[in-house]
């Protein structure tokens, strides 16, 4: 536990050093805000653009903010898994290659500490960026369009939250696992286009972790159906799980690969 | 218009804190994948993008 706790302030002074704290949320901010602010002055855009034919209604001024949130979450749900893993496909091998692994490895320390200290910093970052650019979308969509309610939206961020710590735990396993290049590939092909092919294939299926997504934004409207959903989260969590241990297992494999 | 206005200066505001924070990064970094003035270009002139870009792909880490 301590061991944990000394890891993790190392690992929290890189992130504060690589100002990775500050640019991350920053992003997902300026992608939660753009969305609803684009829609609401998409008229005034278009004509102040192009010249539209006379009475043309694209019908965007009608929108509800269920819509709008929707479509936020959409553009969000692009940025967000790529970029948490690009700059966490590093956070294990990179140590091994710039010989910090060397310095670590020597020392008594468990391989599951040094996992979990990394794990709990990449999640820090991601969780705390998420929920924040999804909050500020959410206050400019009650600002321009009308009230949703405030549990809807807590649910929805709750269930975003659990699909961000999938995407951390596969990044932080796979940089366990292989070279930097090879890990930010597998990871995208495990969150990226897999959550594209289950997007045009899926409907085949109703429990996966990349359906998370979906759900997260069906709170809005009504419910998701409550075994689909609930199953889905059983299955992530535990996806999350083994995973994990996949990692931990993985760094103390590796451990003969590092360069000194 | 001023409400305009109103709405797109956090916007604003986010992007030019992005683009300043990058910007004293790269001056303070002692290397870079490549070289620096290209970033410099990169990080002014590719709007949003520019930034994201510098830090996830630009930094060279010691």
């Amino acid at each position: 536990m301590i061991q944990w706790r000394v890891l993790l302030q190392k690992e929290w002074r890189d992130h504060v050093r690589s100002l990775k704290i500050l640019w991350i949320p920053l992003v997902f901010v300026l992608y939660g805000v753009m969305q609803p602010v684009t829609l609401y002055y998409m008229e005034d855009i278009m004509k102040a653009v192009g010249n539209m034919p006379e009475g043309f209604d694209m019908g965007i001024a009608d929108m509800t903010s269920v819509e709008v949130i929707s479509s936020t979450v959409g553009q969000f749900h692009l940025i967000v898994s790529l970029i948490i893993v690009l700059s966490f496909m590093g956070i294990i091998s990179k140590e091994r290659k710039n010989r910090t692994a060397a310095l670590l490895y020597v020392r008594p320390i468990s391989f599951a500490s040094y996992y979990f200290s990394k794990w709990s910093g990449a999640t820090i970052v991601a969780l705390f960026s998420t929920i924040i650019g999804l909050l500020a979308s959410y206050y400019y969509t009650v600002i321009l369009y009308n009230e949703v309610e405030v549990w809807r939206i807590a649910a929805l961020i709750g269930t975003y939250s659990l699909w961000v710590l999938f995407v951390v735990t596969v990044t932080v396993t796979a940089s366990a696992l292989f070279s930097t290049g090879v890990a930010g590939t597998l990871a995208i092909l495990l969150t990226y286009f897999l959550q594209l092919i289950d997007s045009i294939i899926g409907q085949f299926w109703t429990v996966s972790p990349w359906k998370l997504g979906t759900y997260a934004v069906t709170w809005l409207g009504s419910k998701p159906d409550s075994s689909d959903f609930w199953l889905s989260v059983v299955v992530t969590v535990v996806a999350i799980i083994v995973l994990m241990l996949v990692g931990v297992f993985g760094a103390r494999k590796n451990m003969e690969n590092i360069k000194i | 218009m001023s409400s305009l206005l109103l709405m797109l200066l956090p916007i604003i505001i986010i992007q030019f804190i992005l683009m300043i924070v990058a910007l004293i990064d790269l001056v303070k970094i002692p290397q870079t994948n490549g070289p620096k003035w290209l970033w410099a270009i990169v990080i002014v002139f590719a709007n949003i993008l520019g930034p994201i870009i510098y830090f996830i792909f630009g930094r060279k880490q010691v």
